[in-house]
């Protein structure tokens, strides 16, 4: 039997850190992660046929995030996994090296990866799924979830050669 | 210190390869203090886990989720079966007054109309017969039959007072 005060708030912050790598911004993603659970409580009638609650609520949660996003950005130019995203953190990674922290600055590389493969690795690197659970939460086979998670490390990895090559 | 089988899993986690447990091996790898100096440029990806649990929600947050969704009970009263149905009540007594009010009016109407009372007016009397003879006769003959039955029912009562006065003496 689900309990929401004790199977569905305590997923409060994975839902938070979730839509907050999406939207990049708190309150927005304060306001998604309450509206989640006020809508995983409304559908609190059928958590019997619900295979994971956990899943489930991640869904909801990333869903929401794209609806906020895609609004903010409608706008603006569309981000989806052809745009070619380029960090306008700094000119070189030296000079994002001297400028920023280690740590910020691959942040800042985590969060400029097209939005499924941000999500994809916030749900494996940050929150440690498995591919399956990866897959179920965002609806694609595991072979995709993979195909994305790899995309994901071998920009960042790219990346950490560029400082290689700088000297670093 | 050999580091060969770190490098090994750094280069299966790019390609990925690497299981859930071997990811978390890495992530407590570079989380300690003494790191390869090649290897260190990696810390800071894999401290991402431990940046991002310092990102939470505190109570506050639980306190506006639950009032939104423990909406304010409103409680049950028990109604009486009499008590649902007092405006049927109201409406069949309502009904009933305008029906006697309808009824009486139509009846005092009819009567005016079609059956005149008894009326006190002698001025407006009329003669019943034309000749006095025969009145007179009818009022004689009438008069007969009202003496006729004055007397029998007297003597019935005189007989009766009889008999009760006899049962009087007998006691």
């Amino acid at each position: 039997m689900i309990n929401f005060r004790d199977d569905v708030l305590p997923l409060k912050n994975r839902l938070y850190r979730l839509a907050l790598r999406i939207t990049l911004d708190t309150l927005d993603a304060e306001d998604i992660v309450q509206e989640t659970l006020v809508r995983v409580w409304n559908m609190r009638e059928d958590f019997e046929k619900i295979d994971s609650i956990e899943a489930f609520s991640l869904t909801i949660c990333r869903n929401l995030a794209l609806d906020h996003i895609s609004r903010k950005e409608s706008q603006n130019e569309q981000l989806d996994e052809s745009y070619d995203a380029t960090p306008d953190i700094a000119s070189t990674p030296l000079q994002a090296l001297l400028l920023e922290d280690k740590r910020s600055w691959v942040m800042k590389l985590f969060n400029k990866l097209p939005e499924k493969q941000k999500s994809v690795m916030q749900l494996r690197d940050i929150e440690g799924k498995s591919y399956r659970e990866i897959a179920q939460v965002l609806g694609f086979t595991e072979e995709q979830v993979k195909v994305t998670l790899f995309r994901a490390r071998q920009y960042i990895r790219q990346e950490f050669e560029k400082i290689d090559n700088y000297g670093l | 210190m050999d580091y060969k089988y770190i490098e090994q899993l750094l280069e299966r986690y790019w390609q990925c390869q690497t299981s859930v447990q071997e990811e978390r091996i890495l992530r407590d790898f570079f989380s300690q203090k003494e790191v390869p100096t090649h290897l260190q440029r990696y810390c800071a990806l894999f401290a991402l886990e431990k940046d991002e649990e310092e990102l939470h929600l505190g109570a506050d947050f639980d306190r506006k989720v639950l009032s939104r969704i423990e909406e304010p009970v409103v409680k049950a009263r028990r109604n009486t079966i009499h008590f649902r149905l007092a405006p049927f009540y109201r409406a069949a007594a309502i009904v009933a007054v305008v029906l006697c009010l309808g009824l009486a009016a139509q009846h005092s109407f009819q009567n005016d109309t079609q059956k005149p009372g008894v009326s006190y007016n002698y001025a407006g009397y009329q003669d019943t017969y034309s000749d006095p003879q025969v009145a007179l006769d009818q009022v004689s003959s009438a008069l007969k039959t009202v003496s006729h039955g004055l007397r029998e029912s007297g003597l019935h009562n005189v007989d009766s007072a009889l008999v009760d006065g006899s049962n009087d003496d007998k006691m």
